[in-house]
């Protein structure tokens, strides 16, 4: 076994590990709950697609996939910008939390979250 | 021969890093049960994960005009992936109307703080003077 077939079969290993990720992220966006989720997954998978590239243009030994790689970089980003910037309203408001002074409402919210946790303890 | 074995060697143990890294990141994305804490999951694939994966492809490769463009890849994804993750995360407060269920202000999210009894979780939550709220409005 050669230096060459080595590198074909650990850079074509990791093309497939890489495939078996996306397909993960793929999922993740269809079933997030919210858009943010989902935006979440979209930039997750950009950057994965950016790095298979970059493996293919060591293992085809073609320069110009690494310019590919830069482009689609810069396209991903904006892209998960102008997917985020549409859901930010023109004149955002602060959401309402909860005072942590004030006794009684701040304690019931803490009962919630406690009892997410599972712990259950008072 | 021997010398491009350990550089074999070397990039190998990279790029599974690499993986290990992405792999990571997806984990955390199924795990976790919130937008914020998967952010926090993203973030390792795209910094930890693509520089280490580039830098095995470097070292396979050798200093090369590419390798050098697949550098520039990594400190252009260095730079736009925490402005990503701030503007997401800057969606998720101003657009989830559940958020108060999660976040509390001036304190930690109650899934963050350590689970112990109530009067600790009271007394880990620093306590405001009564005229903070007109000056935060």
């Amino acid at each position: 076994m050669t230096v060459e077939q080595a590198y074909q079969t650990l850079f074509g290993g990791a093309l497939i590990i890489l495939l078996v990720l996306i397909g993960a992220m793929c999922i993740r966006s269809i079933i997030g709950p919210r858009s943010t989720d989902r935006i979440m997954s979209v930039n997750m998978l950009g950057t994965m697609t950016i790095c298979s590239i970059a493996i293919l243009s060591l293992i085809l030994d073609e320069g110009y996939l690494a310019d590919v790689a830069l482009i689609y970089a810069m396209i991903s980003f904006v892209a998960v910008l102008m997917m985020a910037s549409m859901f930010v309203p023109s004149k955002p408001k602060e959401p309402e939390l909860d005072r942590v002074s004030d006794e009684g409402d701040a304690g019931g919210a803490e009962e919630k979250t406690r009892k997410a946790e599972g712990g259950g303890r008072k | 021969m021997m010398l491009e074995w350990i550089r074999f060697a070397i990039s190998a143990v990279l790029l599974i890093l690499g993986l290990c890294s992405f792999a990571a990141a997806v984990l955390g994305a199924y795990r976790f049960g919130f937008v914020m804490n998967r952010l926090h999951a993203a973030g390792i694939g795209d910094t930890a994960g693509i520089f280490l994966v580039v830098a095995s492809l470097v070292v396979a490769e050798g200093l090369t005009a590419d390798a050098l463009k697949l550098i520039v890849l990594v400190f252009f994804l260095w730079f736009t992936s925490p402005v990503s993750t701030h503007f997401l995360g800057q969606v998720e407060y101003y657009t989830n109307p559940l958020l108060r269920k999660y976040v509390k202000k001036g304190g930690l999210p109650g899934f963050l703080r350590r689970t112990g009894s109530a009067d600790e979780g009271k007394a880990a939550v620093p306590a405001q003077p009564k005229g903070e709220k007109d000056a935060a409005d």
